[in-house]
């Protein structure tokens, strides 16, 4: 157990470094201005790590658009506050260059890419319903359901606070299971550039007994999977195809306990 | 395979004598093939006059929503929320396959809906 929780204290203090500039169509003032350096944690969504970068640039713009939603974009690709930080680093960045440079806009909301998000309740109601999603793939939601919402609300503010311990003491709950069962399902999202996330039903263990493992997950669902030099990235890790997912999911999985798999073709990265 | 898929494009509202099969198929749907959504009305939310549609597996819950928002003429000042499962809220970019293949049964997937927020 001891070495369980530093690998879920190390996934837990996991950080990408990121640089924001305001968009210049959106920039108001003679001179730009200087970009706002941040390390935002990787379990995180971006509209709870942004607030001080949307006062930064506040000035820098025109009183008309001091209302409207700041939303951000990499390299072109408007970013979905809804995914974890985490997950959009390493689909869009993968570390190749750091910091991650990203542009904030004010202006031209991608309406047909982007959900709307005006305050942290609609972060926190995101967060909850995939939380209860999780739950029912993994325990037919029972665990969730028979949760007080003060225990609700302890994993919100766990998350949003950055305390692990006030986090984990509920969230170790939803990840009860037995060694020879394990959960139902897998909650996964497996996350491909441009194109929805492929989520489907696969169970921890065969009907032999056998561990099922990542490697197993890719075959089945991205039967194309093997060309050399694509990476298959779980928390900024390549983990080994050989991973039994039951242990990928207790450990690598992100606060909503969803296992974002990110699948990265070798002529993107 | 190919045969199969494109005379479930042409029938669908028809969609239920295929259901068979396709649950057969180990519910593993292609990416053109239309699923069967139940639409259910749930709290003050008036109900469909028809209540199953073939929806393409690649449409966001959010298209749904919008659809079902029409179907009732509701105002553009009128919330609607849509669950499954009757436990969460998917979200809008949610695609339709997926919810299916992890939350169908009986060859369908079934939506509620609803004008004040129901479940969570």
């Amino acid at each position: 157990m001891a070495e369980d929780r530093e690998i879920l204290r190390e996934v837990w203090d996991g950080r990408v470094a990121v640089c924001v500039q305001l968009a210049s169509e959106d920039c108001n003032t003679l001179s730009a201005p200087d970009p706002y350096y941040l390390m935002v944690p990787r379990l995180s969504y971006f509209p709870l790590v942004t607030d001080k970068v949307r006062k930064h640039f506040l000035r820098f713009i025109t009183t008309e658009l001091n209302d409207a939603e700041m939303w951000l974009e990499s390299d072109g690709t408007p970013l979905k506050w809804h995914y974890p930080v985490g997950v959009l680093f390493d689909l869009h960045c993968g570390g190749a260059s750091l910091p991650w440079n990203l542009t904030a806009h004010f202006s031209h909301f991608p309406e047909q890419e982007l959900i709307k998000c005006s305050s942290r309740e609609v972060v926190e109601s995101h967060f909850l319903s995939s939380l209860k999603e999780a739950d029912g793939l993994k325990h037919r939601g029972q665990i969730i359901t028979n949760m007080q919402s003060k225990d609700h609300k302890q994993l919100w503010m766990g998350l949003c606070n950055d305390k692990f311990d006030q986090f984990w003491a509920i969230n170790r709950k939803l990840m009860d299971s037995t060694p020879e069962e394990g959960f139902k399902h897998i909650p996964f999202r497996l996350h491909l550039p441009c194109q929805p996330p492929i989520q489907r039903l696969i169970r921890p263990l065969t009907d032999d007994g056998r561990k099922v493992t990542l490697g197993d997950l890719l075959q089945e669902f991205l039967p194309d999977s093997s060309n050399e030099g694509d990476r298959v990235v779980i928390q900024g890790i390549e983990a080994p195809r050989e991973t039994p997912l039951q242990w990928l999911s207790e450990h690598l999985s992100h606060p909503d306990n969803f296992l974002h798999i990110c699948y990265i073709p070798t002529q993107m990265s | 395979m190919e045969g199969e898929k494109e005379k479930t494009a042409t029938s669908q509202e028809n969609a239920s004598e295929t259901q068979e099969n396709q649950e057969q198929e180990n519910k593993h749907t292609s990416a053109k093939q239309k699923i069967d959504v139940l639409l259910k009305a749930t709290g003050d939310a008036p109900i469909m006059k028809k209540k199953k549609w073939a929806v393409e597996g690649e449409k966001p819950v959010g298209w749904v929503a919008e659809f079902i928002r029409r179907y009732l003429k509701l105002e553009a000042s009128d919330s609607l929320f849509v669950y499954v499962n009757q436990s969460f809220a998917p979200s809008p970019d949610q695609i339709i396959r997926n919810l299916y293949e992890c939350f169908g049964s009986d060859g369908k997937l079934v939506l509620h809906y609803c004008k004040t927020q129901a479940w969570g």
